[in-house]
C-alpha cells in the first residue's frame, strides 16, 4: 500500500457491512480502516487521523451522535453518517452537530464513494486560497460580492447573496435548514424554513437553466440544501 | 338620621378636575362591565308609579312600531287584564303560548322560559318584571327568567311599578301602608340599558280609575282605597321619576368612566352597614343602599361581626344575619363577616383600613340597659370614629319579630336543687362549728356554698343559692337568731357580697362553659375536616373520591348527600350516602343548573327552590369536577354545619380533581408505553430487514463496480455474504409469516406420532452452518416414547430456540440439547453458556419483539423467534419455560414438555 492512499475509517458494528465495504474501498483506491464500536472508533480517529470517517449512528456501546460530537472536538476531517430512513430527526441533528453528509441504509457502494469523493474535495477546496466559486456558467466572486452567469452580472438582493455565499462556501456539503437560517437571518429565525423556500426559489429563478430541475442548488427534502460546485 | 354634608360637585369643581387636553385612561372596571354586556341582550324597563298608568299599553305600541320596521318581535307574556285597548294591540303579533304549572291543586298559566329560549326572537316582551313565579318554575322570580334571556342574547322589554323595588319596600310601606311581597332587587333595574317612565298625573290616574280603566288585583282591593290616595300617588310618582333620573345619572357616570372622562363620581365616600342577627338587619341594608344612591353610587359594604367569645345567636338570628348579607348582595353591596371580641375595635379597624366615611348602625329597643351601662354601640363608635359619620337607625315597631325562646340547658331545676343542697351542707357544717367554737365567722362557709353553686351550675342557680344562703345564715346565726329580722345594716352587706360572688362566679362559669362548648364545636369541625381530608387523600380514582365526598358530607350535614359526576357529557349520580337514590326530574334539573352555571341551585337558592335538594358545584383548582347535593332539611342555611359542609365540599372538589388527574396520568403512561413498544417494534423490523438488504446491495454493487480488480477470494466471500444475507432475510420473513399465521388463527396442525429425537436431529442439521466455533452436544436416551405433534412446527420451534442460543453464546461455547421423559411428558432441554437472562426479563422473554440489549451475533433476527416457538408449542398442547442463570450465574435453559397423552382436538387451536 502506498502512503498516498487516503485512509477511510468505517465505524459500524455490523460485520457484514465491513465485509463488503473493506474490499470496495480498497478497490476504489482507499485504505479501509475498521472499528466495530463507538469507543474503538474514537480511538481510531485519534490514533490514525484518517482522511474521512464513515460512521453508523446505531452502535452497540454508545450513541453514534455522541461519537460524532466527541470526534468533532478534535477531528476536522469529513464525517459521513450512515442512518436508517426513518430517523430523519437524527440525521438533521447529526448534520447540525458537524457531520458533512449522510447516506441512507441500504446504500449502493457507488453512491457512498461519490459522497466520499465530494467530502474529500470540499476539504481540499476549503484549504485552497479563496477565489471565485463556479458551478456551470455561474460564478460567485466572494471578494467582490458579485454573481455572474455566463459573464453577465446577476442582480441579487443582499439576503439572496448572503444565502448563496453561505451555500457556495459549503462546496457541495449538505447544509441544514437551521444552519442556513441561523447564518443568514439569525438564531431567532432558526425554524422559519418558509424564508428559505422563498429565497432559494428566487435564486434558482436567477441562476438555474431550468428552475424546476435545479442543478446548482440541490434540495435534500426535509433536511437542507447543497451547492454543487465544479 | 343625620349625615355629614357630602354634596355633589359643582360645575366649577368639574372644570377644575378635568384638565383640558390630557386624554384620560378609561377605567378598566367600566370597560370590563361593557365587555360583559357585549354578548348580552339589551333590557328596557317601562317604569310607572302605580298600576293603571299604561305601561303595558305603551310597551305594546312601541313593539308594534318595531315590528312594522321589520324587527323580529315576539310577545312572551302580556297581562291585558281584559282591557280592550290593550288587547287590540296584540292583534297580528306573535304571542307565545303559556305553560301550565300545577300550583296547589290549580293550574297556573306561566311564562314559558324554555320555549322563549328555543324561539330566540330578537326582541321579547315579558310583562310584570316583579312577578313571582308559581312554585315549580325554574326560577322563583320573573326577573331571574329575564336575566337568563338576556344572558342568552335576547333583547327584553318589561314593565315595572316603582313600589316593587326592593330598596324602596319600606319607604313605600310608610307611604301607602301596604307591604309589597313581589319585589325586584335594585340591581335588576340598574342593569337595564334603557328606562322609559310612563308618567301621568295622579289626577288623571284617579279619573281613569273612576272610569273603570284600571285593573286592581283582588288581593289589593282592600288596600286600594288607601293606595290610590292623591298624596300617595304623588309620593310614588316622585319616587319613580327620581329613580329613573338616578338610573340615567348612573348610566352617564358609567359612560364617562368608560370613556376615561373624570367626573364627580365616588366622591371618596364609602359606606359601612353593621348588621346583627336582630330584626332590623334587613331595614339597615336597605338604608345602606339608599344612602349609596344619594352619594352617587358610593361603594357600600354590609358587615356582620362574629364574636368568638360569645355563644352563637340562635338559629333564627343566624338566619336573619345571613339573609341580610344575601339581601345586600342582591342590592349591589358587598358583604363581609368580621371576627373579633371587641365589636367597636374590630369595626373601627376595618373602617380605617378601608377609608369608610359613613357607618350605618341600628339601635334596637332592648339595648337601652346596655346604653345605661355605657356599653351601647353607637356612643362607643361615636367616640372612636374620627372623620366618619355615624347613622343610627331606630327600630320601627312593626318590624319587631318575636324571637323563639332559646333552648335551655337540660333540667335547670337540677342546678337549683344542688344549690339548695350545698346551702344545706353549709348550714350543717356551720351549725357544728357554732357549737364547737365560739365566735366564728360563719359567713365564709355559706359563701363557699354560693361559689360552688355558681361554678357548677351558672348564674341563676347561684343567685338563688345566694339568696337562700343569706336567709338561712340570717335566720340561724345572725343576731337576733331564729328570726329573719336584720340586726345591723352591716349584715345587709353580707347579702350584697353573696350576690356579687354569685354573679361573678355564675357568669364566669357560664361563659367558660359556653366557650368550652364553642371550642368543642370548632374542634370537632376541624377534626371532621382533618378526617375528611385523610379519607379524600386515600381515595384512589374518581368513584372512590365521589363516594368519600358523599359519605363525609352526609355525616357532616346529618342527612342524605349525593355526588354527581359528568360521564360522557351527561351528569350522572356517582355516589350517595347513606344510599344512592335516584333523583327526580326537578332535583336533576337543579343539579344540571349547578353544573352548567357553577352556582348553587335547588332548595334555598334562587333557582328551582322547590327541589328537595340543594346542589353545589364542586369547583377544583383547574375545572369543575362535579356537583354535590344535600337533601333539604338536613341543615339550617347559614349555620356552622353548612359552613362545615361547604368546606368539606371544597376539599372534596380538589380531591376529585386530583383523582381525575391521577387517572389521566395513568392513561398517559399507558399510551406512552404503547408508543414506546410500537417504536421498538418498528425499529426491530426496520433493523432486521434493512441490515441484510444493506449487505446484499453493498456487496453486489461492489462486485459490479470493482469485480474485475478484486482478488478471487474476496470476490467469493462477497458472493457468499450475499447468499447468507438473503437466507437471513428469508428466515426473518418466514418468522414474520409464522407470527402472522399464529395471530391470524391460520395455523393448521398436521399431527402424527413423532419421535422427538428425529425432530431434534433435523433442527440441529439446519443450524449447523451458523454454529461456527460453537459446539452442539446431543444427549438422548436409547428409548423415548412417541408424542403426537406436528413435526414441522416442532422443528421450527427448536430451530428458533437453537438460533437464539447461538446468537447469545460466545464463540467456542457449548450448546447442549437433551431429551428425556417422565411419567406424563417428553421433555426437551436446550442449554447454552451465554450471559443468561436477568430475572426481571425472564417473564417477558417469550413476548413479541423482545430482544435483550445486545446479542453477540446480530445475524439472528431476534425478537420473534422465541415468541413463535412458544406459539407453536402452545398450539400443540405442550409447554415451554425458560430458566436462567443455570450455572456460575451464566447460561439459559429452555424446557419444552410435550404430553404423552392423546392430544384432544380442542387443544389444537
Amino acid at each position: 500500500m502506498s502512503i498516498s492512499r487516503p485512509r477511510i475509517l468505517v465505524i459500524d458494528d455490523e460485520p457484514q457491512i465491513h465485509r463488503f465495504l473493506g474490499p470496495a474501498l480498497d478497490a476504489a483506491g482507499y485504505e479501509p480502516l475498521r472499528a466495530d464500536a463507538g469507543q474503538e472508533g474514537l480511538r481510531g480517529i485519534a490514533l490514525w487521523s484518517p482522511d474521512a470517517v464513515v460512521l453508523d449512528l446505531g452502535l452497540p456501546d454508545m450513541d453514534g451522535k455522541d461519537v460524532l460530537i466527541r470526534a468533532r472536538e478534535f477531528y476536522e476531517g469529513p464525517i459521513l453518517i450512515l442512518s436508517a430512513r426513518d430517523r430523519e430527526a437524527e440525521k438533521i441533528q447529526a448534520l447540525d452537530n458537524g457531520a458533512n453528509d449522510y447516506l441512507e441504509k441500504p446504500f449502493g457502494v457507488g453512491e457512498l464513494l461519490a459522497r466520499l469523493r465530494a467530502a474529500l474535495r470540499q476539504r481540499a477546496s476549503a484549504r485552497a486560497p479563496a477565489g471565485p466559486i463556479r458551478s456551470g456558467d455561474v460564478e460567485i466572486d466572494l471578494d467582490k460580492r458579485r454573481v455572474t452567469r455566463g459573464g453577465a452580472v446577476v442582480k441579487v438582493s443582499p439576503k439572496e447573496y448572503d444565502l448563496l455565499a453561505r451555500l457556495a462556501l459549503g462546496h457541495g456539503r449538505l447544509l441544514t435548514h437551521k444552519d442556513l437560517l441561523v447564518a443568514v437571518w439569525g438564531a431567532a429565525h432558526a425554524t422559519d424554513t418558509q424564508y428559505l423556500r422563498v429565497f432559494i426559489g428566487q435564486l434558482r429563478q436567477k441562476l438555474e437553466d431550468d428552475p424546476a430541475q435545479p442543478k446548482i442548488i440541490e434540495t435534500e427534502p426535509g433536511v437542507g440544501y447543497r451547492f454543487i460546485s465544479d | 338620621m343625620c349625615w355629614r354634608s357630602t354634596g355633589r360637585l359643582t360645575p366649577a369643581h368639574r372644570a377644575r378636575r378635568l384638565p383640558a387636553d390630557t386624554p384620560k385612561r378609561p377605567d378598566p372596571e367600566a370597560l370590563l362591565a361593557a365587555a360583559n354586556k357585549a354578548g348580552r341582550g339589551r333590557l328596557k324597563v317601562f317604569l310607572g308609579m302605580a298600576p293603571g298608568v299604561g305601561k303595558t299599553y305603551e310597551m305594546l305600541r312601541a313593539a308594534r312600531r318595531r315590528k312594522a320596521e321589520g324587527k323580529d318581535v315576539v310577545i312572551g307574556l302580556v297581562e291585558t287584564h281584559g282591557r280592550r285597548e290593550t288587547e287590540s294591540l296584540l292583534r297580528d303579533m306573535e304571542v307565545m303560548p303559556r305553560k301550565p304549572i300545577d300550583h296547589r291543586e290549580r293550574v297556573v298559566m306561566e311564562f314559558d322560559l324554555d320555549a322563549a329560549l328555543a324561539r330566540r326572537p330578537k326582541l321579547l316582551l315579558v310583562d310584570e318584571y316583579a312577578h313571582a313565579n308559581a312554585a315549580g318554575s325554574r326560577h322563583p322570580k320573573r326577573w331571574q327568567d329575564v336575566e337568563e334571556l338576556l344572558a342568552a342574547g335576547i333583547d327584553v322589554w318589561t314593565t315595572l311599578n316603582v313600589q316593587h323595588l326592593e330598596s324602596l319596600v319600606d319607604v313605600v310601606q310608610r307611604i301607602t301602608g301596604v307591604r309589597q311581597r313581589e319585589t325586584v332587587p335594585d340591581n335588576a333595574l340598574s342593569r337595564a340599558d334603557a328606562i322609559e317612565v310612563i308618567d301621568i298625573t295622579p289626577d288623571e290616574l284617579r279619573e281613569r280609575m273612576a272610569a273603570g280603566k284600571v285593573y286592581v288585583p283582588e288581593t289589593a282591593r282592600l288596600a286600594s282605597e288607601n293606595f290610590f290616595k292623591i298624596e300617595n300617588l304623588t309620593a310614588l310618582r316622585e319616587l319613580a321619576l327620581r329613580r329613573a333620573a338616578q338610573t340615567v345619572d348612573d348610566q352617564l357616570v358609567a359612560t364617562m368612566r368608560e370613556k376615561g372622562v373624570e367626573g364627580p363620581w365616588a366622591a371618596g365616600e364609602r359606606i359601612l352597614v353593621l348588621v346583627s342577627g336582630d330584626a332590623m338587619a334587613g331595614g339597615l341594608v336597605r338604608t345602606g343602599r339608599r344612602l349609596s344612591d344619594m352619594m352617587m353610587d358610593a361603594p357600600w359594604t354590609v358587615a356582620h361581626v362574629d364574636r368568638p367569645d360569645r355563644p352563637p345567636p340562635g338559629p333564627a338570628g343566624a338566619a336573619r344575619a345571613s339573609d341580610a348579607l344575601k339581601l345586600a348582595e342582591q342590592l349591589g353591596g358587598s358583604t363581609i363577616v368580621l371576627t373579633g371580641a371587641d365589636v367597636v375595635a374590630t369595626v373601627m379597624a376595618y373602617a380605617r383600613r378601608n377609608n369608610v366615611t359613613q357607618i350605618v348602625i341600628g339601635k334596637s329597643a332592648d339595648s337601652r340597659w346596655r346604653e345605661l351601662l355605657g356599653k351601647s354601640l353607637a356612643p362607643a363608635l361615636l367616640r372612636e370614629a374620627r372623620g366618619a359619620a355615624i347613622h343610627v337607625v331606630t327600630e320601627a315597631a312593626h318590624e319587631a319579630v318575636v324571637e323563639p325562646p332559646r333552648p335551655r340547658s337540660p333540667a335547670p331545676w337540677m342546678g337549683y336543687l344542688t344549690g339548695a343542697g350545698f346551702v344545706a351542707i353549709a348550714s350543717l357544717f356551720a351549725w357544728g362549728l357554732d357549737i364547737a367554737f365560739d365566735r366564728v365567722d360563719l359567713g365564709m362557709i355559706f359563701l363557699a356554698a354560693v361559689l360552688a353553686a355558681g361554678v357548677l351550675h351558672g348564674l341563676r342557680p347561684a343567685l338563688a343559692a345566694a339568696t337562700v344562703a343569706f336567709l338561712v345564715y340570717n335566720y340561724l346565726f345572725l343576731e337576733p337568731r331564729h328570726s329573719f329580722a336584720i340586726g345591723s345594716p352591716i349584715d345587709l352587706l353580707t347579702l350584697v357580697v353573696f350576690w356579687a360572688v354569685a354573679l361573678a362566679s355564675g357568669g364566669l362559669a357560664g361563659r367558660v362553659r359556653d366557650q368550652g362548648r364553642d371550642a368543642q364545636r370548632r374542634a370537632s369541625a376541624v377534626s371532621a375536616l382533618l378526617a375528611a381530608s385523610r379519607v379524600f387523600s386515600a381515595a384512589a380514582g374518581r368513584e372512590a373520591a365521589a363516594r368519600a365526598i358523599a359519605e363525609q358530607a352526609a355525616a357532616a350535614a346529618g342527612g342524605k348527600a349525593v355526588v354527581l359526576l359528568s360521564h360522557n357529557g351527561e351528569l350522572e349520580s356517582a355516589a350517595g350516602a347513606p344510599s344512592l337514590d335516584a333523583l327526580d326530574a326537578t332535583p336533576m334539573a337543579a343539579a344540571r343548573w349547578a353544573w352548567e352555571k357553577g352556582e348553587p341551585a335547588g332548595f334555598g337558592t334562587g333557582t328551582l327552590p322547590q327541589a328537595r335538594w340543594t346542589f353545589w358545584p364542586l369547583d377544583g383548582v383547574r375545572s369543575r369536577a362535579g356537583v354535590a347535593g344535600i337533601e333539604a332539611g338536613a341543615m339550617v342555611p347559614g349555620s356552622d354545619t353548612e359552613r362545615l359542609v361547604l368546606a368539606l365540599l371544597g376539599q372534596g372538589a380538589v380531591a376529585l380533581e386530583r383523582a381525575e388527574l391521577a387517572t389521566e396520568a395513568v392513561e398517559t403512561e399507558t399510551l406512552r408505553r404503547a408508543d414506546r413498544f410500537r417504536s421498538a417494534l418498528l425499529n426491530s423490523i426496520s433493523h432486521d430487514l434493512r441490515t441484510p438488504l444493506s449487505t446484499v446491495l453493498g456487496a453486489s454493487s461492489t462486485l459490479i463496480d470493482y469485480g474485475k480488480t478484486l482478488k478471487a477470494a474476496v470476490r467469493d466471500d462477497l458472493i457468499l455474504s450475499i447468499r447468507e444475507e438473503a437466507e437471513r432475510l428469508n428466515r426473518y420473513v418466514g418468522n414474520l409469516l409464522d407470527m402472522t399465521r399464529l395471530e391470524g388463527g391460520a395455523l393448521r396442525l398436521r399431527t402424527d406420532w413423532t419421535d422427538v429425537r428425529d425432530v431434534l436431529g433435523a433442527a440441529a442439521e439446519r443450524v449447523t452452518r451458523r454454529l461456527g466455533e460453537r459446539q452442539l452436544v446431543r444427549d438422548y436416551p436409547g428409548q423415548l416414547s412417541l408424542v403426537r405433534v406436528d413435526g414441522g412446527l416442532l422443528e421450527q420451534a427448536i430451530v428458533n430456540i437453537l438460533e437464539n442460543a447461538i446468537a447469545y453464546s460466545p464463540s467456542g461455547a457449548r450448546i447442549e440439547m437433551a431429551a428425556y421423559e417422565d411419567r406424563a411428558n417428553v421433555v426437551i432441554s436446550i442449554e447454552d453458556e451465554g450471559r443468561g437472562i436477568p430475572a426481571t426479563e425472564l417473564e417477558g422473554v417469550f413476548e413479541k419483539f423482545r430482544r435483550m440489549e445486545e446479542p453477540s451475533d446480530r445475524s439472528q433476527g431476534a425478537g420473534l423467534g422465541l415468541s413463535i416457538a412458544k406459539g407453536f408449542i402452545d398450539a400443540m398442547g405442550g409447554r415451554i419455560a425458560a430458566a436462567s442463570p443455570i450455572h456460575d450465574g451464566k447460561g439459559t435453559r429452555m424446557l419444552i414438555s410435550l404430553p404423552k397423552a392423546v392430544v384432544t382436538p380442542h387443544h389444537l387451536l
